[in-house]
Formats: structure tokens, C-alpha cells, sequence
């Protein structure tokens, strides 16, 4: 089942953690100016997934991009094909934004002291972008937990690689920026690269992904088009909840039934 | 509207001007403070023309302007060092004498300046030997502790005053004047030669170089493993060559004037007060802060010698930096990950 044009494959990969399993036999995917959306609940190897794309984890089975598998390029040659937003961001030396954001240019440039002229403009090009500009002189960890992942975003697009991992790239972000940044991601993948993120919010993710992966206990238990994919049945099998799914286009509206039942509550008062 | 990296240098240009003024001024005083007083018309005098006056020039060039130079090259090595450790332990307390790889390293000279057969030219060797395996012991202790940032600093402590007791015992078994133990402990700089001189400067230049040409990736590095990798750096080699650099930049010194605490904490946080976190400042400006600061004690150990001798350098860095420490202790302390 190998195609050709995909520029991602991931060939049936497993990661077990202490004899429990992660991620069991994933396949899938991707060719170029796609956009794929991981979904599933707390716990279900989204990220993880991720983590081995981006190599931090290595996993069971072959992860193929370009035609070459992931452990035979170099971490220079690497970093020029593939970005990523991981979790655990470590709180470093109060780096101003503007240093944060620069970082991401490590890739593309060996010049060691300061940055090439193109650079620098493309750092401040990405602040303006993601809406983070007026910041550029505070403290990172002095910001709000939205603020501080638009920054975040910032220094893996302006890495300009082929492929963007992006891990929950709308979390904490307010209603205006979710769809701003959603729209960015869209264009990227319109012109021709390829992103792939995780998100709870289902239905952004189904308004704006071309393929969405719904993983479930480490293992993919369905994946296609949003409008294929995402019904009642699917959400009840996934997050075991009732809910009522209504479609405008392809943005899908998703009520859930009140679900807690009141024995439960009872250690509250 | 100002670009912002011409912004970035316009500060750094800034603060350069303004700590050159400040070295010139303390590099003066310290030519012309001591037992012999010296007037900066005298020196300025001496320094262009040595035939001038015989005793005056003498001074100058035996005994004082080695002494300022090695205090110089001492304080720039402590204040680079100490950011780079500051950066690879992740830890905003550390510093090369908190870590007890300054004492590991006097411990290795004392005992190399004990063994008559080894030549004065690889004494810097065998402090580095002392100091790079104090630090790794050290990172190797608060690891296996689990304890976080206090940890790796109480485990640092333990290991720099086990070495210092060490240092003491040896050397008294040697038989050593007690000047001789204060010296190594408290460190002096009344004994500086040109011939330390010799050895230390090529040794800090080229650790200098090399920590400045990888400050950009050391900035990385403080994102953590995960993060250099993916921005294209080989995080562990980097890190285990760069401790290695910067512990024989400190050793080397350490070697010939002895332990000096607080340098290499006070300087760089002082540039990350002052202008950024970023190591390209950091570094260069810190190593440059060190060195301004560590002529300045030495200008005050020097203008308040008494009959019995001098104070050792260290009451004076310890007393300007032990609050600072604190600070950092205080508004620091917990918030950085091992």
C-alpha cells in the first residue's frame, strides 16, 4: 500500500512505555498541502505520535519522509525538513520574545554569531504574523499561557520547513485567534507544505483539516474526510458521550448530553 | 522605526562604551594603588617611557601591572564560565565556585605545585583535571539526589568544601606556611607574575573563542535536548564539550591565583538584568563585568593592606556577592529545572 506521492509514511509504528502500550501499529499517510488533524481523548497518543514524528521518541516500525527513513538524517538536515511545538516547554532564562522567535531560524543558517539580514526579517515578519510583535521585549514566561503559545508558534513556522508538527497549537487561545491561527495553518498547507496538528477542538479541526486521524487507546480507530468520519456513533465509541452532531458545511456542531450522573457527585458535599 | 536587532545592538554598543570607561578607570586605579602610592600623570608617564624613573617603573612593570592583568584575565574567565554553567546546568545559582569546580581545581594545582618534577607549564593541566571532575561529580550527585536546583547547589557545596578540606590538609602536611592556605582558599592576587601571565592568557583566549562562537547554540541548549535536536544541534556534545571548555577556562586561572567565589554568579546575571538573556551578550559582556569587577576588589584588597599583609580577594567578592545570591536564592530559586 505504499504510495508514491506521500511524503510522509508512517509504516506500523508501536511505542510501549514499561509493558503498556502507547501507540500500537499506527498507519497512515500524508501527502504535500495536506492538512491532517489528530483527535481523540485525554490519554489516547496524540502527542506521542507527534514526539515520534518529530523524533524525540523512537518508535517500533519506520517512519519514511522523503522517501528516506526519519533515523538516517542528521539532526541538521532534519531540522530544515521538519518542525515541531512539543509540550514540556522548560522555563529557561526569561528569554525576551524576540530571542525565542530568532531561535527558530537555527536551522537554516550556520553563521554563528548574528543572524542572516533574511532571518531577522522573517522573525519579525512571523511576530507580526501570529499578532505578537508589540511583545517582543517582555519576558517570555511573563506572559499569558495564549500569548505564550502564539509566541511559541512563531518559532516553529519561522523554522519555514516542508512539514510542521504543531501540538496543540489552539489551546488556550481565545475565540479570534483559534480561527486566525487555523487560517494560517490552512494556507501553509495550501502552499504545499504539509501540517499536521492535534486539537481537541473537533470542530475547528473538522472545518479545517483535509484528513482527520481519531485515535483511541493508542490506536487509530478511524480516518478520512471530517464529513466521512465524524458522527454520534464515532463520538460515543471515542469519548463515551451522547452527543447530537449538526452539520453547517463542514463545520460540525457538536452538543453533548449531560453525562455525569449524580452518584458521582455525591463526594461533593 | 528601529529595527529589532538594530535596537539589540544599539544597547549592547551602549553598555560596551560605558563598562569600557569603567575597566580603563579600575585598570588605572590599579596601577596606581598599593604600599607606593602613584599619581596617574606617574604612571601614564612610566608606562610610555620605563627610563623615566627606575624604582617608579619597576613598580609598574614587576609587580603591578602583571598583578592587573591577571586579575583582568581572572575575572573575565570567571564571569564567561559562570554563564556558560549557568546555561548547561540550567541553574541561574550556579557558578564555577559554587559547583566546587573551583576548589576541585586549586585542589589539583596544590597537589601539582607539591610534586617537584612537574613543570610550572602543566600545573593549569592538572587543575583542570580537579576542577572538571568536581563539577561532574557534582551534576552526577544531584542527579542521583533527584533534589532539583537546591540540590545540584547543596550537592556543589559538599563537594567544594570536601575538596577545600583536602586542599588544607595537604598542604599543611606539606608542611606549607598558613599564608600559603589562605592564599589557595580565600585567593590572592599579590603573588601574580608575568609568567602566569604567559601560561593563562593563550589558555582563556581560545576557551573564550570557543564558548563565544557557540554561545548562539548554547542558547538553544537552554530549551532543553529535545528542543536543540530539533533545531539541528547534537545537544549532548555540545554540552559535555562546552563544561569541558569553561572548566579549563577557570582551572587554568584558579591554578595560579586560587579559589574566588561570586565572580561567576555576580557578572552574568548582572547582563541579564541589565540587557538580555541572550549568551551572545551574556558571555562577552559577562566575562568583561567579571573582569571589571574582579579589579575593583582588587583595588580595594590593595588600598587597605596593614602591616600584616593583604586581605584575600574572596572577602571582598564574597561580600558583594553573597547578597546577590540571596536574591537569586529568593526570587530564583525554585523556578528553574535541573
Amino acid at each position: 500500500m505504499k504510495c508514491e506521492k506521500c511524503e510522509i509514511i508512517v509504516d506500523g509504528i508501536s511505542v510501549y512505555f514499561n509493558s503498556s502500550k502507547i501507540l500500537e501499529n499506527i498507519k497512515f499517510e500524508v501527502k504535500k498541502g495536506e492538512m491532517l488533524g489528530i483527535i481523540g481523548p485525554n490519554g489516547s497518543g496524540k502527542t506521542t505520535l507527534l514526539k515520534c514524528i518529530a523524533r524525540s521518541i523512537i518508535p517500533k516500525g519506520r517512519i519514511i519522509i522523503f522517501g528516506k527513513p526519519i533515523e538516517e538524517y542528521t539532526n541538521n538536515e532534519y531540522s530544515k525538513i521538519v518542525s515541531a511545538l512539543l509540550p514540556n516547554w522548560p522555563n529557561g532564562f526569561n528569554m525576551k520574545v524576540y530571542e525565542v522567535v530568532l531561535m527558530g531560524c537555527r536551522n537554516r543558517t550556520n553563521s554563528f554569531w548574528w543572524e542572516k539580514e533574511e532571518d531577522i526579517k522573517a522573525t519579525e515578519e512571523f511576530l507580526k504574523l501570529l499578532k505578537v510583535y508589540h511583545l517582543h521585549d517582555r519576558d517570555f514566561t511573563t506572559l499569558s499561557s495564549g500569548e505564550q503559545r502564539r509566541v511559541l508558534i512563531a518559532k516553529s513556522l519561522v523554522q519555514r520547513t516542508d512539514i510542521i508538527l504543531l501540538d496543540e497549537p489552539i489551546a488556550y487561545l481565545d475565540l479570534k485567534y483559534r480561527i486566525e491561527i487555523m487560517e494560517i495553518l490552512k494556507s501553509l498547507s495550501k502552499n504545499n507544505k504539509i501540517v499536521i496538528i492535534s486539537a481537541h477542538e473537533i470542530d475547528l479541526a473538522s472545518s479545517y483539516c483535509d484528513k482527520i486521524i481519531v485515535l483511541n487507546n493508542g490506536k487509530i480507530v478511524a480516518m478520512g474526510k471530517p464529513r466521512d468520519i465524524i458522527n454520534e456513533k464515532l463520538i460515543y465509541e471515542v469519548y463515551g458521550i451522547n452527543a447530537t452532531i449538526k452539520w453547517f458545511e463542514n463545520y460540525p456542531i457538536i452538543i453533548p448530553k449531560r453525562n455525569i450522573k449524580k452518584e458521582e457527585l455525591l463526594c461533593l458535599n | 522605526m528601529l529595527t529589532l536587532a538594530k535596537q539589540r545592538k544599539i544597547r549592547l554598543l551602549i553598555y560596551l562604551s560605558f563598562l569600557s570607561v569603567l575597566l580603563f578607570l579600575s585598570f588605572l586605579s590599579s596601577l596606581m594603588i598599593g604600599s607606593f602610592p602613584l599619581s596617574p600623570i606617574e604612571v601614564f608617564e612610566n608606562l610610555i617611557n620605563p627610563e623615566k624613573n627606575k624604582t617608579i617603573s619597576t613598580i609598574i612593570y614587576n609587580y603591578r601591572l602583571p598583578r592587573a592583568l591577571f586579575a583582568l584575565i581572572t575575572g573575565f574567565s570567571l564571569g564567561i564560565s559562570g554563564g556558560v554553567i549557568q546555561s548547561l546546568t540550567r541553574n541561574p545559582l550556579a557558578d564555577p565556585y559554587i559547583t566546587g569546580m573551583a576548589s576541585g581545581a586549586a585542589l589539583g594545582a596544590a597537589i601539582a605545585f607539591l610534586i617537584p618534577i612537574i613543570s610550572i607549564y602543566f600545573i593549569p593541566f592538572f587543575a583542570f583535571l580537579g576542577g572538571i571532575s568536581s563539577i561532574l561529580l557534582t551534576i552526577f550527585l544531584a542527579k542521583k539526589a533527584k533534589a532539583g536546583p537546591i540540590g545540584f547547589i547543596l550537592a556543589g557545596i559538599a563537594i567544594g568544601t570536601f575538596a577545600s578540606a583536602l586542599l588544607i590538609f595537604i598542604i599543611t602536611l606539606a608542611q606549607e606556611k598558613a599564608h600559603g592556605i589562605i592564599y589557595w582558599i580565600y585567593g590572592s592576587f599579590s603573588t601574580s607574575k608575568w609568567s602566569d601571565i604567559i601560561i593563562t592568557l593563550p589558555i582563556v583566549a581560545f576557551c573564550s573563542l570557543f564558548l563565544f562562537i557557540n554561545a548562539r547554540d548554547l542558547n538553544i541548549l537552554l530549551l532543553g535536548e529535545e528542543h536543540a535536536s530539533q533545531l539541528g544541534i547534537n545537544a549532548k556534545r555540545l554540552w559535555i564539550l562546552m563544561l569541558l571548555i569553561s572548566s579549563l577556562c577557570v582551572s587554568s586561572c584558579v591554578a595560579f591565583c586560587g579559589i574566588i567565589g561570586f565572580i561567576g554568579l555576580v557578572a552574568p546575571h548582572m547582563i541579564r538584568l541589565i540587557l538580555s538573556s541572550d549568551n551572545r551578550f551574556v558571555l562577552p559582556l559577562g566575562g568583561l563585568t567579571g573582569a571589571f569587577l574582579l579589579l575593583l576588589s582588587d583595588n580595594i584588597v590593595k588600598s587597605s593592606i596593614n602591616p600584616f599583609g593583604e586581605m584575600p580577594i574572596s572577602t571582598i567578592t564574597s561580600i558583594m556577592g553573597v547578597p546577590f545570591f540571596i536574591y537569586l536564592l529568593i526570587k530564583k530559586g525554585g523556578r528553574y529545572e535541573m
